[in-house]
């Protein structure tokens, strides 16, 4: 007995020391995130600093905006309109969560704070990296559209009454979206990296997938949407505006409870990921591949070669894998006409085009001093790496809407002419935009590990804002042209934007012509 | 009566200077090699070395100054230099996501090779040692693996004018004895070879002469013999300083 009270005594002191390591650490942990954020942010140009500085105050200013201004529309809070919203909210708090859990998991565990290659030198601990990860959720396009949406349509259907009230629980969800996200993120990240984690996570989605299309063809998404969890936000919202203070602050004290909670728990699987190996990226970077003959054009050779750099990319597969399927899944699970499904192209041309277009150099990483060395006239070199991309894009594009089409019946012979030039338009206009920034501001990555980015988060986001705007006005042309029914025109509205997009790409090539132009290029994405 | 007029050496640089910004990396440096030569650029970190290498292979421009590759004018002529030249760059080189054979590929078919090209890039890969993974994409090579298929790249289709930036760098004994091959080989083909290392041994075995450059200027061209052993050492320290 007295041995087992000794073990017992030295059991309990141990627990306390290792607790208050374990909260030294976290301590620590988190304390590094402050001097990696300067970091990033010191790395960035003094003109970028003040373009992101006003993109930051813009951002805010339409989020400001999204929260507050529809509370004042008209039947906003109590007409038929408001009314007939207020049932689709807890599928669109849904949304957000759906949302950040693609963009979290597809990513691997979100965006790195500081690149793989640039980690090894400092020890980042994985809590750090997944508070880092975090912070950074917001700055992605889809994850902010969502709550701009969901906190305008908020203020529209509850109205102007205590206002500030009613959005608090809708900002707590997004907090808590985001983090259950990231917790979901990490813990299949940690099983890929597991012995059989390929297959796990593959036959995991699998059942995912089967079990959507099994809802979508029993009919079963309404009734499931209708029985969604996320009805607590519009209730609580509701209590906040009609001052039911108990339930109100109950609630609310729920969701901050669980924001934190989610918050934490992320640490454990990120912390576990950490430990093993990135089986994916290893097996791609050792992978072999067999000899083909010489190609009959040196065109056909520069594609060959920078096809590979796509295709062996793990973020790139990843990333094309999740556009061409979840736009497509969400308008197929939602039942949407041809006339929302134009608005497809446009957003998976945009964020095709953040996969790497928006640095094109780096499929080459430092071979592209290399490759400059050899006799290739630098337009052929252009137009190889302007094919990829819009193979990539319309490739994309052509899997979501297959997707889509299934539910979305035969379209009229408009719409089918407006779908395709609404994918060439927004596929020229996007190759010959990123281009243009790939030659104008490179930045040293390689692509190597599953979370990296062609660009610095931060960059990233100012690109994502550019790029949905600019093909979300030209998707909404032409949703309003084939209003009119007439085929002919959306060809006509077409032919101004591909002929502006050649253009530019002309003067793209001009400039890529520019050897020093083109030293800066490759000596930076060189590093 | 005239005997005929001697050819133009391979490599002609005339008053190069290299700017980037207010940075001058190159501050007019002159260099000539002749065919069968190989001329070693030594060196500290960031004396121009590799800008000087980069610029010879067609990657950076000159700011200022002449190059001229077998008699051609770089500037007026960059896609008929390019064809002359191999390059080992000094950092990387490699497509990550490219196998080797695929970089073989590429180089063969832009550089217009006969079917040969072939033999010859097979018996380079095994001479180091990489025969095995002549199929294996090079992201997941090590640096030292990296360093020889650099070289193989820069050799295979038997240029005029083989430059190899820092090609000893972190390589394996083998791989060293090997590119000291290669050197040998193309100098016996009638190449000009120029070498940047900042290893004074290994640039004693691989040239017939060095120039020493500090601070963007060659401030020493030395002998071979000149720098070997302890003399050597010490004439080729005082020049670092």
């Amino acid at each position: 007995m007295p041995a087992s009270t000794a073990r017992s005594s030295t059991e309990a002191r141990t627990a306390v020391e290792r607790g208050r390591d374990v909260v030294a650490e976290a301590r620590r942990a988190t304390a590094d995130v402050g001097p990696l954020l300067r970091l990033r942010i010191s790395g960035l140009a003094g003109s970028t600093k003040r373009r992101l500085g006003l993109l930051g105050v813009l951002v805010g200013m339409l989020t400001l905006v999204a929260a507050t201004v529809p509370a004042w529309g008209p039947g906003a809070g109590s007409g038929d309109r408001a009314q007939n919203l207020l049932l689709f909210m807890p599928s669109a708090y849904l949304g957000v969560l759906f949302i950040a859990v693609v963009s979290a998991t597809a990513s691997g565990g979100g965006r790195e704070l500081l690149a793989r290659d640039e980690a090894v030198a400092f020890p980042v601990s994985p809590t750090t990296d997944h508070l880092g990860s975090l912070l950074m959720a917001p700055l992605n396009v889809a994850w902010l559209l969502q709550a701009w949406v969901v906190l305008g349509a908020t203020a529209y259907v509850l109205g102007p009454e205590r206002l500030l009230l009613v959005q608090l629980p809708v900002v707590l969800w997004i907090a808590v979206a985001t983090a259950g996200a990231q917790v979901v993120a990490w813990s299949f990240e940690w099983l890929r990296r597991t012995a059989h984690g390929g297959l796990a996570t593959g036959i995991l989605l699998g059942l995912l997938a089967a079990l959507a299309v099994t809802a979508v063809a029993a009919g079963a998404v309404t009734g499931f949407l209708d029985r969604a969890p996320t009805v607590r936000i519009v209730l609580l919202s509701l209590a906040g505006r009609n001052g039911d203070w108990a339930a109100y602050a109950g609630g609310l004290g729920v969701l901050a409870a669980l924001a934190l909670v989610l918050v934490v728990l992320g640490a454990v699987p990120a912390h576990r990921a950490a430990r093993r190996a990135p089986h994916e990226e290893t097996a791609l970077e050792t992978s072999h591949h067999p000899a083909r003959p010489l190609p009959g054009s040196d065109l056909r050779m520069v594609l060959r070669i920078d096809r590979a750099g796509i295709w062996r990319s793990v973020p790139l597969r990843r990333g094309v894998a999740v556009l061409a399927l979840i736009p497509g899944g969400v308008a197929l699970a939602g039942g949407l006409g041809w006339d929302m499904l134009l608005i497809m192209p446009g957003l998976v041309a945009s964020g095709g085009a953040l996969l790497f277009g928006v640095n094109a150099w780096c499929l080459d990483g430092r071979g592209g001093l290399w490759r400059e060395t050899l006799p290739l006239s630098p337009r052929l070199g252009l137009v190889s790496r302007a094919i990829v991309l819009i193979e990539l894009l319309v490739g994309a594009t052509v899997g979501t809407l297959l997707l889509a089409s299934l539910r979305a019946g035969v379209p009229s012979l408009a719409e089918l002419v407006a779908l395709v030039s609404v994918t060439a338009v927004v596929a020229m206009m996007v190759t010959a935009r990123v281009l243009q920034w790939s030659v104008e501001r490179p930045y040293a990555t390689d692509l190597r590990s599953a979370r990296a980015t062609p660009a610095p988060p931060t960059a990233m986001f100012g690109y994502s804002i550019r790029l949905a705007a600019a093909t979300t006005m030209v998707s909404l042309l032409f949703t309003g042209v084939v209003e009119l029914g007439d085929w002919r025109l959306p060809l006509l509205v077409a032919v101004p934007f591909l002929l502006f997009s050649t253009r530019r790409l002309v003067k793209v090539a001009r400039a890529w012509e520019d050897h020093p132009t083109r030293a800066r290029v490759l000596a930076t994405v060189a590093g | 009566m005239y005997p005929p007029p001697a050819p133009p050496p391979a490599v002609e640089v005339h008053d190069l200077w290299v700017r980037f910004g207010e940075v001058e990396a190159v501050r007019g440096v002159d260099l000539s090699v002749r065919a069968g030569e190989s001329v070693g650029l030594l060196g500290r970190n960031g004396a121009g070395k590799s800008t000087t290498m980069k610029v010879l292979a067609g990657v950076f421009p000159a700011s200022a100054g002449h190059v001229r590759i077998t008699g051609l004018d770089q500037h007026r002529h960059p896609m008929a230099t390019k064809r002359l030249v191999g390059y080992c760059p000094d950092v990387g080189g490699l497509v990550p996501r490219a196998t080797p054979w695929e970089h073989l590929q590429l180089a063969a078919r832009l550089r217009r090779l006969d079917a040969s090209w072939e033999d010859r890039a097979r018996d380079l890969l095994e001479r180091f040692d990489l025969g095995d993974v002549a199929h294996r994409v090079t992201a997941g090579f090590s640096h030292g693996m990296g360093r020889r298929l650099s070289v193989v790249l820069a050799a295979f289709h038997g240029p005029a004018v083989l430059l190899l930036d820092e090609p000893f760098d972190g390589v394996d004994p083998l791989g060293v004895e090997a590119t000291l091959e290669v050197i040998a080989d193309a100098r016996a083909t009638g190449a000009a070879v120029v070498v940047s290392t900042h290893l004074r041994d290994l640039a004693v075995d691989a040239c017939d002469h060095a120039h020493v450059l500090r601070g963007g200027r060659v401030v020493g061209s030395l002998a071979d013999h000149e720098l070997e052993g302890e003399a050597g050492a010490g004439v080729y320290r005082a020049l670092l300083d």
